[in-house]
């Protein structure tokens, strides 16, 4: 996102310029503020707007930080910067703690409960006397350094500036890098995100962690800043208001965010005089830039630039290169010679409704095996057993030699297990690149991007290569820069093959790959499956296209509500009666008919 | 079945607005000026052209800053504040203003949020006023004294607790006792008075109610009473009964309530309900419009203390409630009165520095003395103009000075 | 033992309050799909509308509550039309956008009405019922069976009638409905000029156990979405046990720990909630993970 990263540098400049003395004591002092809530609103688009875990509580901790930065220079007389690391600290640790209801729920139920945990914290403040109770604590010293007390807007002005700018680096980076792209994976879709190997609940405890990390500096910060710290500073109206700053920005943008809680302080600032007009007038703001704008002015940017660059673009047209057979030639995956998957006695139950019903299969290696059946028949929720996205009622399930029952979609992934989905699933604000990247393994760990970017960026760098590699190999590297809802369908499809092969599987299940597809197309997913074949990995598929499952599978085997009929060779099995009952009906079955829906 | 098509729908709607606008307009508040009217300006006649800079100028007219929540949950006490002040300064400019010059008066909203009102306060300092009027609640007030102290900005704040007075700033004034005064009065009557050995106490922990909490609590200690009941409840709660009943428990003579006006009127409600036939006493809360809106008629035969008892005790107050009815079409109470006397003294001192401010304009306030509707002013070191209070019953919805 | 039935009166009383408003919330969610967080503003509103009709038009309460409620009504079918692009879209856009038409609202309010508030009486002067030293006020008793028998009401006309099935219909597959012949749009309306005229009905009952004035509907409004959330988000039984069960919790909590009430409020919801995230009932949704 270059352009949106030369225009927020290029306002950096200009507000550090207009802040350098030209301004008078109010301007100053109100830019100063607006940095700080520009560096809240910063973490909290790191945690909602990239990573999509709804924090109402930001507010909190940064009270907390506010709070132990008062405390700690009041009572117990601390130097203002010694402060500062334990105030982050503390706001670390009650981010982690505020992770673990986003662990069991999501969306409005997650909103509620932090909301009532900020609520809270507020009431708590009013109350303990160490927190000075409802009087809160003034008197907080302004911080020296190097001899320099910043004891005037101006002088802290540099300060803040300093920090919003580093916070931004640190944070562009976080959203950029291979960490940031799990995080935004799980916003988009926190299924395939677990099911191409991201540990979620890890995730979404780190997004809570670095939306913290950013409230612990800012509340650290304003104490410094305001010198007075009281409940209602960190109220839940504070919070509102945080909110639609990071909206009316545009909450997936970092600078967005940034530049949202700037606008909308200073515009505060010149309204100061208009009381209740200017309130009205704000709440329809909010609702206006929720209706008309909701990704926020970094949205509506967006959006105009990347349509003049298309417009701009048209003309020639994307030239998709037909597959050329490339995926054979990458490095083979060890065989595996005896089952694969070993299925015995499964059963599923929804409710009274028998998914599956006590079925027994074994998958041998090797083999490209498929499995068929009429719709609702069980074959998804099979897929959804063997990858633990489903917990089996009764019976054992073992992929590739390992016990299912006990295990995450990722841990699964992470031992070589990939799949596509019935509807595609790919994360859809990610390009056709990130997607594939995203699923790259051996990634960096999350540790080496908080702490260690370096090394982070060096993986990502690797992970890069790999992808474009795998893109080239199915002919997709002219498209890597689009979005999947730019794509056609079929393309979509062979995209999510990408990043499923992205993950170096051992295992590789689809869920009706050929649904929508072209004869062209279909033959081309022929290919691609034989040459994933070829090069060692395991192929399952669910399919309805009977052609492509002859041709291509060496076993099929048939579910018809919830139960096994028969599993063996294609021929075999389309002359089956009871697979032919089960599709044309009895008097097909003693007609004699074969199943041979094309 | 109700069957709404989209027209009639829209019918509906038109119709229900149309209704809601007279029903609004015909409600009885709908007469006051909304919030932070202009209605202190006046053309600046007669005054030598050039603007005012930041700081002293010796022309043109004189700004003073209100700072005050217009909006939010505190709003009605900023409305209040904004009615007295203006009533004053209006008068002083009609009647020539400070040597000729005209007060300027610009109201500022905080929200009754710390941080806005921090902000407000650096814009009144970027921009020229030598005084400000509130904020009216005290925490706010806390946040802005150490920025205005710096610019040499005095200021006079309606808010009453001791926490103010113990910032100990020389630019600092309150317009009202603190709660140390007004408790020690009431509980001298409860303890010496009326002779009450059991009293319980009801307060919330807001920065008012806390600070009445710990005043009440010090004046008893001080007449040798430890309180039978000591129940701390939330400015937003609701649903008293918990702690009602354990008050009731213990039998007091007298309840004390140490929460704002609203919170009060329900927690009288909610006793007498129970059957709590204990004395009700407390501060100015207890005499104002609305507790008594509130409590109706279970408002009659509680006791309050005050500094402003009501509008018909003497003829200074029916003047000023008359002027109040007239300018703005409300009632007054404390917080009308209060903010007028803050007005006229800074008025008187203004005179005294011929329109200058700074360090001058605060030593002027602090040597004025004046005779208000709240009493006589006279400030101490702390800023503290009033230390007495007096004490009233509630008697058919009227508050009635206490013999 | 008397404190602890005492404080169990209090709870109920309120819970019912919560309950009330929590049905409208509930409502407006499984039949629309929008997370109103205005809609203790909008029983801000009926309050207002009510009492003022009550002061200064000097109406019998009973036609002034129905007045007011069909006012709002009336005024919530203008909302839901302004609202309609926020339905099914994800919490922090209908947040946002919901508070901000809740901002509308007060500073509406403020203007309008402005910020001195308005305090209404208990209509019927019954003495309090007093069993073996508990209290129990006739009026808080009729705010318990209204809201018992709205939410009865509510039930019944969800399932059982043609049009609340139309409604559930529409929210669960606004596409499948309107093919059926569902006119999904007066459904939304329908819904939330109910959901609006429960909110109404709540506030004129709380009215006189309150204070009207413009932020009324703000700590309301918090805890009902908590009772709604706590019973099942869109369940109709959810909404009333989860508001009782607030209000027993508010009323407990204030009255052990005092100042610290809200704390304990909130950190056992939060408990709560992380230990079933699907509320009492479980929810009833439109959205498929």
């Amino acid at each position: 996102m270059n352009l949106q990263r030369w225009l927020l540098w290029l306002v950096v400049v200009a507000v550090a310029v207009a802040g350098s003395g030209a301004l008078d004591g109010y301007a100053v002092h109100t830019l100063d503020v607006a940095l700080i809530f520009a560096i809240l609103a910063v973490g909290l688009s790191l945690t909602q707007g990239v990573a999509g875990q709804i924090n109402l509580a930001q507010v909190a901790v940064f009270g907390i930080s506010g709070y132990t930065t008062a405390v700690l220079t009041t009572t117990f007389h601390w130097d203002f910067w010694a402060t500062l690391p334990v105030s982050v600290l503390l706001a670390l640790a009650a981010g982690l703690l505020l992770g673990l209801p986003a662990l069991r729920m999501q969306s409005h139920y997650l909103g509620i409960v932090t909301l009532g945990l900020a609520i809270a914290f507020s009431s708590f403040a009013a109350n303990a006397p160490l927190l000075g109770g409802a009087a809160g604590i003034s008197n907080i010293p302004s911080p020296g350094l190097l001899g320099i007390s910043f004891n005037t807007d101006h002088q802290y002005f540099y300060l803040l500036l300093g920090a919003l700018v580093l916070g931004l680096l640190y944070a562009d980076f976080i959203r950029g890098s291979g960490l940031g792209l799990r995080l935004r994976a799980m916003r988009d879709d926190h299924v395939a995100a677990a099911a191409i190997g991201i540990h979620v609940a890890a995730m979404r405890v780190a997004a809570f962690a670095f939306g913290a990390l950013f409230a612990g500096l800012a509340g650290n910060l304003y104490a410094g800043l305001i010198g007075y710290v009281s409940p209602d500073t960190f109220s839940i109206f504070v919070m509102f208001e945080l909110l639609a700053m990071m909206m009316i920005g545009g909450r997936q943008s970092i600078y967005g965010s940034a530049a949202g809680a700037i606008l909308v302080i200073v515009a505060q600032s010149l309204l100061i005089n208009f009381q209740n007009y200017a309130q009205l007038g704000y709440g329809v703001l909010q609702v206006a830039v929720v209706v008309a704008a909701p990704m926020g002015l970094a949205g509506l940017a967006y959006r105009t630039w990347r349509l003049a660059r298309t417009r701009h673009a048209s003309g020639t047209t994307v030239q998709i290169a037909p597959y050329a057979g490339r995926l054979a030639q990458a490095d083979p995956v060890a065989a595996i010679d005896g089952t694969v998957i070993g299925v015995t006695g499964l059963s599923k139950r929804f409710g009274a409704l028998r998914a599956l019903d006590d079925v027994t299969l074994d998958i041998h290696g090797g083999v490209i095996q498929g499995i068929v059946g009429p719709n609702g028949s069980g074959k998804t929720t099979l897929f959804n057993v063997l990858t633990g996205l489903y917990r089996a009622d009764g019976g054992t399930v073992t992929v590739l030699g390992v016990n299912v029952l006990r295990r995450r979609p990722d841990q699964l992934s992470q031992i070589g297990v990939a799949r596509t989905f019935q509807n595609v699933r790919l994360f859809r604000s990610l390009s056709v690149l990130e997607n594939t990247q995203v699923g790259i393994r051996r990634s960096g760990r999350l540790w080496e991007y908080a702490v260690a970017p370096w090394r982070g960026a060096a993986r990502d760098r690797e992970a890069r290569r790999k992808a474009l590699e795998i893109l080239d190999g199915l002919g997709l590297s002219a498209v890597a820069k689009q979005l999947p809802g730019e794509l056609p369908y079929g393309l979509q499809r062979r995209v999510e093959i990408a990043r499923a092969l992205a993950g170096e599987p051992r295992l590789l299940l689809l869920d009706e790959p050929a649904a929508g597809l072209n004869g062209d197309e279909v033959r081309e997913l022929g290919d691609i499956l034989r040459d994933v074949r070829r090069v060692g990995v395991n192929v399952v598929l669910i399919e309805h296209n009977m052609s492509l499952v002859m041709s291509l599978c060496d076993r099929v085997a048939v579910l018809n509500f919830g139960q096994l009929l028969i599993e063996s060779e294609p021929a075999i099995v389309s002359h089956d009666p009871a697979v032919v009952e089960a599709y044309l009906g009895r008097r097909a079955a003693v007609a004699g008919a074969p199943v041979t829906v094309g | 079945m109700l069957d709404i098509g989209k027209r009639a729908g829209t019918r509906y709607v038109l119709v229900a607005g149309s209704i809601i606008a007279l029903v609004a307009a015909c409600s009885p508040t709908a007469t006051n000026p909304p919030a932070g009217s202009a209605a202190a300006t006046s053309a600046p006649a007669g005054s030598a052209g050039a603007t005012a800079s930041a700081g002293a100028s010796s022309s043109g007219p004189i700004k003073i800053a209100i700072i005050d929540a217009q909006s939010g949950q505190l709003s009605s006490l900023g409305a209040d504040e904004v009615q007295g002040v203006t009533l004053a300064v209006n008068a002083a400019n009609a009647a020539g203003g400070i040597d000729g010059r005209q007060i300027q008066l610009q109201t500022f909203d905080d929200k009754g949020d710390p941080t806005t009102s921090t902000n407000v306060a650096q814009a009144v300092v970027s921009g020229g006023y030598i005084f400000v009027f509130g904020p009216a609640e005290s925490t706010d007030t806390i946040a802005v004294a150490p920025i205005l102290n710096k610019a040499q900005i005095p200021l006079i704040t309606s808010g009453q607790s001791d926490a103010i007075a113990n910032l100990h700033d020389p630019f600092v004034f309150l317009n009202t006792p603190t709660s140390s005064a007004f408790d020690s009065t009431l509980a001298t009557y409860a303890v010496t008075t009326k002779g009450y050995k059991s009293i319980a106490m009801i307060s919330n922990n807001d920065s008012y109610g806390k600070s009445e909490h710990d005043a009440f609590l010090t004046a008893l200690k001080a007449l040798g009473v430890t309180p039978v009941a000591d129940q701390v409840v939330t400015p937003d709660q609701k649903d008293f009964s918990s702690a009602l009943t354990s008050i009731r428990q213990t039998n007091p003579q007298a309840l004390f309530i140490g929460a704002e006006e609203v919170e009060s009127g329900l927690i009288v409600n909610q006793a007498k309900s129970l059957g709590l036939t204990a004395q009700i006493i407390g501060g100015a809360p207890i005499l104002a419009v609305p507790f008594l809106q509130t409590a109706g008629p279970n408002a009659d035969g509680c006791i309050g203390t005050s500094p402003y008892i009501g509008n018909n005790v003497n003829d200074q107050t029916k003047a000023f409630a008359a002027a109040i009815q007239k300018a703005y079409g409300a009632t007054p109470d404390l917080h009308q009165a209060k903010a007028y006397d803050g007005a006229q003294i800074v008025i008187l001192a203004l005179k005294q520095t011929h329109g200058q401010g700074g360090k001058a304009l605060a030593d002027a306030i602090r040597a004025t003395k004046y005779n208000g509707l709240v009493g006589s002013f006279s400030f101490d070191a702390d800023g503290v103009g009033v230390h007495q209070t007096q004490l009233a019953v509630i008697q058919n919805g009227q508050a009635v000075p206490l013999q | 033992m008397e404190v602890f039935v005492q404080t169990v009166v209090g709870g109920l009383t309120f819970g019912a309050i919560y309950a009330l408003v929590a049905l409208g919330f509930s409502l407006i969610y499984r039949t629309m799909a929008l997370v109103n967080f205005a809609h203790g503003d909008v029983l801000m509103l009926g309050a207002y509308l009510g009492s003022t009709m009550i002061l200064s038009f000097r109406l019998p309460v009973a036609v002034a509550m129905v007045a007011s409620t069909l006012l709002t009504a009336a005024v919530g079918i203008g909302i839901e039309r302004i609202l309609r692009p926020l339905e099914n879209k994800d919490l922090d856009l209908m947040l946002i956008g919901t508070l901000g038409f809740g901002i509308v609202l007060q500073s509406g309010a403020i203007i309008v009405w402005g910020t001195a508030g308005q305090a209404v009486r208990i209509p019927f002067g019954a003495a309090p019922i007093d069993i073996a030293g508990i209290i129990v006020q006739p009026y808080d008793l009729m705010i318990l069976v209204a809201a018992a028998a709205i939410g009865t009401a509510l039930y019944l006309f969800l399932g059982r009638t043609k049009l609340g099935l139309a409604m559930q219909a529409s929210a669960m597959d606004f596409q499948a409905a309107s093919a059926m012949g569902i006119d999904v749009g007066r459904m939304n309306a329908i819904a939330f000029a109910i959901g609006s005229a429960l909110a109404a009905i709540a506030g004129n009952l709380a009215a006189p156990l309150l204070y009207v004035e413009p932020t009324v509907g703000v700590s309301l409004g918090i805890r009902a979405f908590a009772a709604a959330m706590l019973g099942g988000f869109g369940s109709i039984p959810g909404a009333i046990v989860g508001g009782l069960a607030i209000g027993l919790l508010d009323s407990f909590a204030t009255g052990m720990f005092q100042g610290y009430g809200e704390v304990v409020t909130f950190v056992t919801f939060a408990l709560l909630i992380s230990l079933r995230p699907t509320g009492i009932f479980g929810e009833h949704t439109i959205s498929r993970v």
